[in-house]
């Protein structure tokens, strides 16, 4: 029975990831938002806040065209 | 930096402070391939241009991106970016180009190719790859070489997940992926997810712990993991195959395996059995350094935790007993009740709708006179056609593809045994050499052997994004397009059957082609365009896609993610892909081969007084994935030199002090590194980053900006007692080296 129960929820594991995967539908927007809360961590032991990655904003196009050609 | 126009509040909540809108942004789904792993991310585009990449929306996905993915914008706009195809005009090495068109070179590469062949062979053709890189290979390579006749196709996977993909296939048909998510035990045979490297897995296994996992690390050095682990066992680097030898024998000694799937799924039990009992616990704690009540405690955790998994690992993949100790991993996991369970090791075919890449390359064109030329297919034949054609029948039975190829690595040649026919040492000559994506100079075992085997080819073609030191060496160097700048579509390189899509972002820069262009090209110039007939990629990818009712454009729109059906214990339907069809804990492909059927354990040659230390090479630091990575600024200034590690014992010993220049020298090379003193590595052992060279240096001969001076390669031995009997990948982990405290440099002064 054990057995089966593990099956049996890995399997609605992995239907709500595939549900939650698709970008069509009127059904994913759900599955994201309940996968999302299921899958926040606490913030007092959230290991995937990095202090670099959590401020990078990312770049200006103009930045990245002067970078291009040199220029600084 | 720019500022931010419009944050959006509901992702200002303090976990998602990096999802910012900014007026003009349009937004693509890609897979970051940065390294290896595939990230799911945002990129955002501004004018034309990926400004940000970010992570993804999708849940399953939050937060899995690193700093090097988050740089990568701004790493492709470098100035020093390949963009026009250059032609070498004064001696292999000088660093003299002329810019030429793509029809004038690969005109020229398909005339002076073809005059190779006429007068060598097709075998005279080798190439190298590395699929994270070249992603749009999609076994193309493969499928031009069966047809012209070469067998002779390399890839760093040779001693990084193909060579184990390989191997597992000789235990149980397969190589499975680890089911982390469900999980109530992990063993990181020295692997060492962390933030900025390996993100996915290191959130998996954190996840996992959160809710009650354990962890068991095996690790010479007190790493991360190994500090946040149930149990942590400090092994002798390149003692794994002992260790998992010492595993076994507390397992069956103390009846902890499932006796009704061994009974039931398994053949030569007895003997491994009776192999085991030469493994005592104080004989396996005499060669690892470990205590042995600790190695019974975490033999006993991985057999009575269960689901358990012991994810694939880069460590075990480089060591001299790397076949017996992947063996190993795939016993421990079947004899423990493991495989193809939820929380256990998932055995997946191919995505049963998409055409897989195993069918692109075609194998079965290549006559059968030609695979038998393989290089080192007659002394290291594993993952060589001689050694896996044994099981294509099987998977033929059981997964429907005769020459299913995993991970890329399942009918490669020998990388040493290439080089030496490249350097002119080898049943046959080599002449003509192709890399695509992939810094082969740096890239395996043996380094000053890879040089004279580059500067004794006829024709050496390099398809990159940037002047890496195997390019300097090229007669052409063609520009690389980024991931940012083409569709792709990623199968897990067969892995399992997961398939992801990853969207244009920005147009391609320059003259710089993608990997399908380049074979669809050279095929056209080999006079043999019927080998690539789609007239796009995107029309390739329609091809692929027809099964699942869709074209490119429309599932690129659809999925993040398209799975594959979920199914568990497969085998007790179809067998294991095996000649037995069950679990070959006696395998019958290596004794056909000639080798030890059972798992074994061959120890170090005697000590040389010369080299007292060990050193251990092939580490990823947050930084730099592989050899790439070191033009970009930002990430140069957190790691702008080479360090090496060693404890403060050691560090005394040799008269060292932090920030120290030294050399690490053995009878293969020589190199130059800073010292870096940590209290989490062990004494006597010395930790050597992969991959380092230095993009500002000189390009070209004698130093090839920095390489000959810095690379790890150039002290990896690849004689036999350094290599491993039945695959022929080298040992990385426990090399004997010397170290010695030096000037510094003379560009480190500057």
């Amino acid at each position: 029975m054990k057995r089966y129960l593990g099956e049996l929820r890995a399997k609605l594991l992995a239907d709500l990831a595939s549900r939650t995967s698709r970008r069509d539908g009127i059904i994913h927007p759900l599955c994201r938002r309940l996968l999302a809360r299921a899958l926040r961590l606490p913030p007092d032991n959230d290991f995937m806040r990095d202090e670099w990655i959590d401020n990078d904003v990312g770049f200006d196009p103009e930045e990245l065209e002067r970078y291009q050609r040199g220029e600084q | 930096m720019p500022s931010v126009a419009n944050p959006d509040p509901k992702q200002t909540d303090g976990k998602q402070v990096t999802i910012n809108r900014r007026e003009g942004v349009e937004t693509r789904n890609v897979l970051c391939a940065t390294c290896d792993i595939s990230c799911n991310v945002v990129a955002e585009v501004q004018k034309g241009r990926v400004v940000r990449v970010r992570s993804s929306d999708n849940p399953i996905f939050r937060d899995n991106i690193c700093m090097k993915g988050a740089l990568a914008p701004k790493a492709f706009a470098h100035p020093d970016r390949l963009m026009k195809p250059l032609k070498r005009v004064g001696e292999r090495g000088s660093g003299q180009w002329e810019e030429v068109s793509w029809d004038a070179a690969i005109a020229d590469i398909g005339a002076r190719l073809q005059s190779i062949i006429k007068e060598h062979g097709p075998e005279a053709w080798a190439v190298s790859t590395s699929q994270w890189n070249t992603a749009t290979d999609h076994g193309l390579g493969r499928r031009l070489m069966n047809h012209v006749g070469s067998p002779n196709w390399i890839s760093g996977v040779a001693l990084c997940a193909g060579n184990t993909a390989a191997i597992n296939r000789m235990t149980y048909g397969w190589f499975p992926m680890a089911d982390i998510v469900n999980t109530n035990c992990i063993v990181l045979f020295g692997h060492n997810p962390r933030r900025n490297s390996w993100v996915p897995i290191y959130s998996q296994i954190r996840r996992a712990q959160a809710r009650g996992a354990k962890l068991i690390v095996l690790d010479p050095r007190r790493s991360s993991n190994a500090e946040l682990a149930d149990i942590w066992l400090p092994l002798r680097a390149g003692t794994d195959a002992a260790m998992c030898l010492g595993w076994l024998n507390v397992i069956i000694n103390e009846e902890l395996y499932d006796k009704k799937f061994v009974a039931n799924w398994t053949v030569g039990f007895e003997e491994l059995k009776e192999r085991v009992t030469e493994f005592p616990l104080e004989r396996v704690a005499k060669i690892t350094g470990c205590d042995p009540e600790q190695i019974r405690a975490a033999a006993r955790m991985y057999a009575t935790t269960g689901p358990a998994v012991i994810p694939w690992t880069p460590i075990t993949d480089m060591q001299r007993n790397s076949t017996s100790a992947i063996r190993l991993h795939s016993i421990l996991r079947a004899l423990c009740g493991n495989l193809d369970i939820p929380g256990g090791e998932a055995l997946q075919g191919f995505h049963p709708d998409i055409i897989p890449e195993s069918s692109i390359e075609m194998h079965e064109v290549l006559p059968p006179e030609q695979k038998a030329k393989q290089l080192g297919s007659d002394t290291h034949p594993a993952f060589t056609y001689r050694g896996q054609e044994k099981i294509t029948a099987c998977t033929k039975r059981v997964w429907g593809y005769e020459y299913a190829n995993q991970v890329t690595g399942c009918f490669m040649a020998n990388p040493s045994a290439l080089f030496r026919a490249m350097a002119g040492e080898g049943p046959y000559p080599v002449k003509a050499f192709f890399a695509l994506g992939n810094n082969t100079l740096l890239s395996y075992a043996n380094m000053p052997l890879i040089l004279k085997a580059m500067l004794n080819q006829d024709l050496v073609v390099v398809h990159e994004q940037f002047m890496t030191p195997t390019a300097q060496l090229a007669d052409y160097v063609l520009p690389a397009d980024s991931w940012l700048e083409r569709p792709w579509l990623h199968d897990t390189f067969g892995w399992s059957s997961m398939v992801r899509p990853s969207e244009q972002s920005m147009d391609t820069p320059g003259a710089c082609k993608s990997t399908f262009d380049v074979w669809k090209l050279l095929a056209g110039a080999l006079d043999r365009p019927e080998v690539v007939p789609w007239s796009s990629i995107e029309e390739f990818y329609d091809y692929r896609l027809e099964g699942t009712g869709m074209n490119w454009q429309k599932f690129s729109k659809t999925y993040d993610v398209c799975f594959g059906p979920v199914e568990f214990r497969k085998y007790e339907k179809t067998g294991f892909a095996t000649p037995s069809g069950k679990v070959e804990l006696k395998s019958s492909v290596l004794e056909d081969l000639g080798f030890d059927p059972l798992p074994y354990f061959r120890d170090d040659p005697p000590a040389d007084p010369d080299l007292p230390l060990m050193m251990f090479t092939g580490v990823r630091e947050d930084e730099f994935f592989q050899t790439a990575q070191r033009h970009v600024p930002e990430l140069r200034e957190r790691k702008p030199e080479p360090l090496i590690f060693v404890s403060p014992k050691t560090a005394n010993d040799y008269g060292i002090d932090e920030g120290d220049w030294v050399t690490i020298s053995n009878h293969t090379g020589e190199i130059v590194m800073k010292a870096g003193i940590r209290n989490a590595m062990p004494d006597d052992l010395v930790r050597i980053p992969h991959g380092w060279w230095k993009p500002e240096m000189p390009q070209g001969l004698p130093g090839l900006s920095g390489a000959l001076a810095h690379a790890d390669a150039q002290l990896c031995p690849d004689d036999d007692e350094y290599l491993d009997r039945e695959q022929g990948i080298p040992h990385l982990k426990g090399i004997p080296c010397r170290l010695r405290r030096c000037e510094p440099p003379v560009e480190a002064m500057r």
